[in-house]
């Protein structure tokens, strides 16, 4: 229960007071209404008694009377009819509302914190109303009359008379059984003389005189003469007094009508409750009704606050007041207390005359004392005489009659013990209405007795309930009862007692009353020691709704508001969405349209999980609120819709034109368009390429300002700089729609709301920008300006999410900003025939996207803070040229390593000419354009469509044919490869809607599997300044196996001969080629035809093939391998030197075909091709970065370094392989020749090399290591790598005839060449001494001798081939190892003796015959 | 037996509610939510006194015209109620805690789910299903 001004003792006794009537004589009346009031009015504000009175009870003791109150009102009031009551109820109640920005009280309990008015003045309003309209009952007499006053005027002719024929008016409506109202006390009420003097108008003398005789006939304790009107009344209105009548009046003016056609007027009018409810019902169809009906229940509430202007007391001054105040206390205390005394002195004689009584009276106290226990009926039992009435004089009343009068003049005690006894008489007789009436006031009495000897009988007040509601059926007076045991046990702080006693008196009868006992309850359930938080909300939402029902609005909306603090955001979803409905409901029919669509929007946004019925009906409702407050409206801007959920932050943004992907055999670049999705990889791949192909435009280095050119923004872009339109150009905004709701929702009219400031580029910076326009009011009106594309009908399935992309077009240079997303919002109508157009309404919903948080300053870090996001804002900048790009004949398929020719065509729609164009390519060795100087194709893609892409020539197999080219002309330049590539323009550029188509060779990747490649186009504008452009490609190629090709070098052992055709100086070198066929569909290929290898090396060169078997065509079919041998030699030397940078092209053509390799494509494929280590490197492995570290950590430099580089250098053989192949392939019965190379570099002598990229293994788990490596040994070259610094050659007959029997010695010249493969000086020790370690070799091999000198020391330049003759000396015929020699070598510079044996002599057998 | 049962996280929004089809089911929901006034109130007494050997089976937490409410909190302070008919007199208590009983392993099953977020709504099958043979019951 809320808290009250009144404490509650105040409460009951001002609830309780002596009640006096007036009869006033017709002058009387006249006088007073001079003030605008009766006279019972005008005592109205001074019938509270500032002093204390006296008197004694029965037993002579002293009774205080503190702040007494007496009630004041005329004889003839009638009782109200309950329909009037109860429409003086509601309206006391809806009058009185709870102020605006009343500082609330904040209960906290738990995790809520609520907002609650601590107060709840309508209750008290409507309690006071309540307990005034009380009718006087049979069974108690509290408030029936005990006094009354007579007043006639001093103006009277006749006074006297005047009173006594007032005097008889009094006794003939007491007594004459005429009038069942009003009701009087005790027989004999007292009667008091008034005579009123108006000051300003009668004779005052006369006054005094009649005053006199009054005196004398009814003595001075009943009579007075007041004054009043002591000013005329127009004495002035600027003088300001105090108006103490009109907070009377404006409650009672309705409730005490004077006039009965007052009455009867206020009852002809319609009921305002009823015609709420009716309203209420009606809505939604027409709410106009409902207005209107709250309009009216102002006017009727309205009607005494519009009277008040009249002024009361407008003839009285201060003084009058005070004589007024002196009248009463004189009256109290002269004339009704001494009356009260009399009477309770009779009664209580009368009492105890009666015997029965006095000893009920002594049981009575005794029993009370002595613990006894009076047997209580139950209520089922004392049903069938509720009916029982005494007669008003019955004996039975007569205590009863006495317990009011000591309880109306404050005598608790007495009043007490008499309620008690009466109580107990009426029990026994059953007059259940008598005894409720007993109960109830014996625990009121109870209740205010000073010092409480008694604890408060709360069980009284129950049955005294029960027994007025369930026996008596009488509602008004248990609910009188109730409110006063509730008062009393929320003054004892039983709040869960009084909530319960309030619950239960709500009831389907009234439904006012039991809203605001059950808001009461709400309050009790909040005030409790641990507040019960929830049960609070429960009840004041059920006080809400009967509130509704009671046609309280205001009331109802207040209640739901603070219950809904409760549910609000616990996940009660279904309540809090009910809540809100009621909430949306009451705030449209109360005129609060914004605080409806407020509430309406909650249920409509989050996520519910209402049914599909349901929810189609709130969003009905929702519309046609906010439709009639849209159209009530005139303001510009349109209000925000809640329905469908936008995500903003998903919204992306593409500058562009939608593209066309093929156009019959064309093929277009796929560049950027808003179905592929954001891949972080990519577009940093994307970013890394335009970097690098600025970086080259730029020559060499990137602008510091660089930024990669986004076409598509998103979430994942970077959205820091305002980004670039072009004008002409589409700028789409694709934004992201969710629908909540299980219904389906339509849009129409969808279209982008912006602001746009024209701005001209052109001119110089510092021009005034132009006025900011924006398409807020017509969205298609500037369409000059910026073209607004309109979706006419959008349509949202349930809980879907869909993207609706708008576009827009400028036609002037600017700034955009795109602001919101413009709509109409309906419902998707089923089809029923019905021809009604469903609602739409109109509004927007404002695109803000929040930046990323930032997070580099310590404080971002500590707070949350959010970027700026402009992807919705670009900068319109005036015409760029525009590229597309076509591919045709573009294969999906590819062999490993195989070449065909497709046609790009490059085609500039715009007005703007093109130039610089360049591409980029992750994978540079999949296609070239061919070097500058080459253009020997068709120069059309159809007549290409047979012909090899290679240049051939009509060779016979021979000689290699050699070729000397430079890298540069490939454009490659350096080691790295290229993946910057200028396109040659004919002419450098492309005019406005220009065409060109250029061949382009492509390779199939060395991998099978599918390779994704991706092309950077970049093109710049011919004006300086202006950005360049980009356009993306990717292409995905699926390459299947072919050939495969493993190559091995090996020093040859023989050596050039002397004064050959061949001038190579140096040594020369076996390569074996292993190719085999390991393509896996058989019926694609059938077989592959290995037409030539070529070689490619800047000291190398194959020089002849010198294959055993005659095979010159070796066609390889499936899974067949075929091997092939080539004599490599050194390249002329002066040539190697002089260009150190060409690389020599030799071509060993097997076939009649030469094809010539040291031209486009096939020159530049190799090279564009990747180095095998590279592939390797592919991969960042932990491996390969250990690796990498262990290479640094070798100590660099050192003689022994020097030994090793030389040493390795020796063994280093830089030689690449070229294998041209074609294979047949039938495909759709038609046979076709593809044709493709591969490319083995041999890098180390008898290392493998492999076409076919080795797999890498999979990764082993690399140990941790938590020390560090130790760093590796020095390495030194291995015995292997040093035993190839010579190489040593025997050149001798291998037989040679000899009479040995004419001559015992043979002696045969055998030839030694040594040759130093090194580039450094080499010592050489040569030894002949016979040292044969094994005993094997001298069986099988005679012996023999070297003769002449057996130790040479030799020294070797670079390269330098030495010969030694030397004689060797046999004793018979036989077979001989000549391999005996045995080579040291040592380098000349090194300080170090790196001695070793050189190539471990392999037999050398020469055949001795004998002759 | 029931009419309707409800599974209350430690926070007080609901994890489960389901009530028999034919009624209405905001009015169980306005009396689950308020009748979690008097669980507080139940454990908040209770707790003080024993905070080991506590009652999970708070009994009758409140009677309304037409319903008695029943609860039960686990330690975990995650709340069931059962809403009974006041009609349905035959019940007796021992049957309303074993039907808690029941619940609550059955709760337990759904936590132990690898799968099952604690914190959201309980969408198991098999809860459904004894959930159900609690409401069927009656009728």
């Amino acid at each position: 229960m809320a808290q009250c001004a009144q404490s509650v003792q105040e409460f009951v006794q001002d609830s309780f007071v002596p009640t006096v009537a007036v009869l006033c004589s017709a002058d009387a009346e006249r006088v007073t209404r001079r003030n605008n009031l009766s006279f019972p009015e005008l005592l109205r504000p001074f019938c509270r008694l500032t002093s204390e009175g006296h008197l004694r009870d029965p037993n002579n003791l002293v009774v205080v009377v503190k702040g007494l109150r007496i009630s004041v009102t005329g004889v003839n009031t009638q009782p109200l009819q309950p329909g009037e009551v109860r429409k003086l109820l509601s309206q006391a109640v809806s009058g009185c509302q709870p102020p605006e920005g009343l500082p609330a009280n904040v209960v906290t309990a738990g995790d809520y914190d609520l907002n609650i008015s601590a107060t709840t003045p309508w209750f008290e309003a409507y309690r006071e109303n309540f307990l005034q309209s009380m009718p006087a009952s049979d069974h108690e007499f509290l408030n029936h009359y005990l006094a009354c006053m007579l007043v006639v005027s001093s103006r009277e002719a006749a006074p006297t008379e005047q009173f006594q024929r007032l005097s008889q008016e009094q006794h003939r409506v007491q007594h004459s059984g005429e009038y069942t109202h009003p009701k009087w006390f005790i027989p004999n009420t007292l009667k008091y003389y008034v005579l009123l003097h108006d000051i300003s108008d009668g004779d005052e003398q006369r006054a005094d005189s009649v005053y006199e005789d009054m005196k004398q006939r009814y003595g001075t304790q009943c009579c007075y003469l007041l004054k009043i009107n002591s000013r005329a009344a127009a004495a002035g209105p600027a003088e300001q007094m105090p108006d103490p009548w009109s907070q009377y009046l404006q409650k009672s003016r309705a409730q005490s009508p004077v006039s009965p056609a007052v009455l009867s007027d206020a009852l002809s009018e319609s009921h305002p409750l009823e015609l709420d409810q009716t309203s209420n019902l009606g809505y939604p169809g027409n709410p106009s009704v409902a207005v209107n009906s709250i309009d009216t229940s102002r006017k009727q509430g309205g009607l005494p606050a519009s009277s008040t202007p009249v002024a009361h007391g407008a003839c009285l001054t201060l003084n009058d007041h005070d004589r007024i105040r002196q009248f009463i206390q004189e009256f109290t205390f002269r004339g009704l207390l001494p009356h009260i005394e009399k009477n309770i002195r009779q009664l209580n004689d009368q009492l105890v005359s009666r015997k029965g009584l006095s000893r009920s009276l002594f049981s009575a106290t005794k029993k009370w004392f002595g613990g006894g226990k009076v047997p209580e009926k139950s209520i089922a039992e004392l049903k069938n005489t509720a009916g029982l009435l005494y007669p008003p004089e019955a004996p039975e009343l007569q205590i009863r009659k006495m317990a009011d009068l000591c309880f109306l003049v404050q005598h608790y005690e007495l009043a007490y013990s008499c309620y008690h006894t009466a109580k107990k008489d009426f029990l026994s007789d059953q007059a259940m209405l008598y005894a409720a009436g007993a109960l109830e006031m014996a625990a009121m009495s109870a209740f205010l007795q000073s010092g409480a000897p008694r604890p408060y009988p709360a069980h009284y007040m129950e049955t005294a309930i029960q027994t007025y509601r369930d026996v008596c059926k009488n509602m008004v007076l248990a609910e009188r009862c109730a409110l006063f045991s509730a008062e009393v046990l929320k003054s004892q702080v039983k709040y869960s007692e009084a909530a319960a006693l309030l619950i239960k008196m709500t009831s389907e009868d009234s439904d006012l009353r039991s809203a605001l006992l059950l808001e009461q309850a709400a309050h009790c359930f909040i005030n409790m020691r641990s507040p019960m938080v929830r049960k609070f909300a429960f009840h004041m939402i059920l006080s809400g709704h009967r509130f509704s029902k009671a046609g309280q609005k205001r009331h109802a909306l207040r209640c739901y508001c603070q219950a809904m603090q409760v549910y609000k955001g616990k996940g009660w979803t279904l309540a809090e969405d009910h809540i809100n409905f009621t909430i949306g409901r009451q705030s449209f029919t109360l005129r609060q349209p914004e605080n409806a669509i407020a509430a309406f929007r909650h249920i409509l946004i989050n996520d519910s999980k209402q049914v599909a019925t349901q929810q189609s009906a709130f969003l009905r409702e929702y519309l046609y609120v906010y439709k009639s407050v849209s159209q009530s409206s005139s303001d510009v801007t349109l209000p925000q819709l809640p329905l469908p959920c936008l995500h903003s932050a998903q919204t992306r943004v593409f500058f562009g034109h939608e593209r066309r992907l093929a156009e019959g055999e064309k093929q277009a670049a796929t560049h950027v368009w808003l179905d592929q999705e954001y891949d972080g990889e990519q577009a940093q791949l994307w970013a890394e390429l335009e970097e690098q192909v600025v970086g080259v435009a730029n020559k060499g280095s990137v602008p510091i300002g660089f930024q990669p050119t986004q076409y598509c923004l998103s979430c994942h872009t970077d959205n820091l700089r305002y980004p670039l339109a072009v004008v002409e150009e589409p700028i789409i905004v694709e934004v992201v729609f969710r629908n909540p709701l299980k219904v389906p929702l339509a849009l129409a009219e969808l279209s982008l709301l912006w602001k746009f400031t024209p701005k001209d580029f052109s001119r110089p910076p510092g021009g005034v920008p132009g006025e900011a326009l924006s398409n807020e009011k017509e969205v298609t009106a500037l369409n000059d300006i910026i073209s607004t594309e309109v979706i006419p009908e959008f349509t949202i399935g349930p809980e879907e999410t869909k993207v609706a992309r708008l576009q827009l077009l400028p036609h002037k240079t600017g700034e955009l900003q795109v602001l919101s997303v413009l709509y109409s919002l309906g419902t998707v109508e089923e089809d029923n025939g019905t021809t009604s157009r469903p609602t739409f309404v109109r509004g927007r919903q404002d695109l803000e996207i929040q930046g990323p948080r930032l997070n580099t300053t310590k404080e971002e870090k500590t707070s949350v803070r959010h970027g700026p996001d402009h992807r919705l804002d670009p900068v319109i900048t005036p015409p760029m040229p525009l590229l597309e790009v076509f591919f045709i004949n573009f294969p999906t398929g590819l062999l490993c390593g195989e070449i065909r020719k497709a046609w790009v065509e490059f085609v500039n729609v715009s007005a703007v000419p093109l130039t610089g164009l360049r591409v980029a390519s992750t994978h540079p060795e999949f296609f070239t354009f061919g070097c500058a100087a080459s253009d020997l194709t068709p120069v059309t893609p159809t007549a290409s469509e047979h012909c090899s892409a290679y240049k051939t020539m009509a060779t016979p197999p021979s000689v290699a044919a050699t070729m000397l080219v430079s890298p540069a002309m490939f454009g490659v330049s350096g080691d790295d490869r290229p993946t910057v590539a200028e396109i040659p323009l004919v002419g450098g550029g492309l005019g406005p809607g220009e065409a060109l188509q250029i061949p382009l060779w492509l390779r199939g990747p060395d991998r099978e599997g599918v390779h994704e490649i991706n092309f950077l186009f970049y093109y710049e504008s011919v004006e300086k300044n202006a950005n360049h452009r980009v356009l993306r490609h990717k292409a995905f190629i699926c390459a299947s196996r072919s050939l495969s090709v493993r190559a091995t070098a090996c020093h040859s052992n023989t050596l050039p001969r002397r004064g050959g055709a061949e001038e190579e100086g140096g040594s020369s070198m076996l390569v074996f080629v292993d190719v085999e066929n390991i393509n896996t569909s058989e019926a694609g290929v059938r077989e592959f035809h290995i037409v030539q290898v070529s070689s490619s090396s800047r000291q190398w060169r194959l020089h002849t093939c010198i294959n055993p078997t005659g095979d010159r065509d070796s066609r390889l079919a499936s899974r067949e391998r075929g091997k092939l041998c080539f004599r490599a030699t050194r390249c002329r030397t002066q040539e190697g030197e002089t260009h150190a940078r060409k690389y020599t092209f030799a071509d060993l053509n097997l076939g009649n075909e030469q094809i010539v390799s040291s031209t486009t494509p096939c020159a530049d494929f190799f090279f564009r091709r990747g180095s095998p280590s590279e592939a390797q490197k592919g991969g960042v492995s932990v491996g390969g970065a250990n690796h990498t570290r262990r290479q640094s950590l070798t100590p660099a430099g050192g003689a022994d370094d020097g030994v090793t580089g030389v040493v390795q250098k020796c063994s280093e053989v830089e030689l690449n392989i070229i294998v041209l192949w074609k294979a047949y392939v039938v495909e759709d019965n038609k046979q076709l020749i593809l044709e493709g190379q591969l490319h083995v570099a041999l890098q180390t002598v008898g290392k493998e090399a492999c076409s076919v990229p080795q797999k890498e293994e999979a990764q082993e788990m690399v140990l941790l290591k938590f020390k560090p490596d130790q760093p590796p040994p020095v390495s030194r070259p291995t015995l292997e790598q040093l035993s190839r610094l010579i190489k040593t050659c025997l050149h001798y007959p291998e037989s040679y005839d000899h009479p040995f029997p004419q001559k015992s010695l043979c002696m045969v010249p055998v030839t030694l060449t040594l040759s130093n493969c090194s580039l450094a000086q080499v010592d050489v020790i040569i030894d002949l001494r016979h040292k044969t370690t094994s005993p094997e070799s001298l069986e099988v091999h005679g012996t023999f001798t070297w003769l002449g000198q057996t130790q040479y020391k030799l020294q070797l330049r670079p390269h330098e081939v030495q010969r030694l003759v030397l004689k060797a000396c046999f004793f018979q015929a036989g077979v001989y190892n000549l391999g005996t020699p045995r080579v040291f070598a040592k380098m000349a510079q090194a300080g170090t003796m790196c001695e070793t044996s050189q190539q471990s002599s392999m037999p050398a057998l020469i055949v001795i015959n004998s002759v | 037996m029931a009419v309707c049962v409800a599974v209350i996280a430690k926070e007080n929004y609901p994890l489960y509610i389901r009530s028999v089809p034919t009624q209405n089911e905001l009015k169980f929901h306005y009396t689950v939510h308020t009748s979690l006034d008097v669980v507080e109130e139940k454990v908040s007494a209770v707790g003080k006194a024993l905070p080991d050997q506590r009652e999970l089976y708070l009994g009758l937490l409140y009677p309304t015209e037409d319903y008695k409410v029943y609860g039960y909190v686990t330690n975990s302070k995650v709340k069931f109620v059962i809403v009974v008919d006041s009609s349905n007199t035959s019940l007796r208590d021992n049957e309303i805690r074993s039907m808690f009983r029941k619940l609550h392993s059955s709760f337990t099953d759904v936590m132990c789910n690898p799968f099952y977020n604690p914190g959201d709504t309980i969408q198991s099958k098999s809860f459904d299903s004894i959930v159900s043979a609690m409401m069927v019951q009656s009728s």
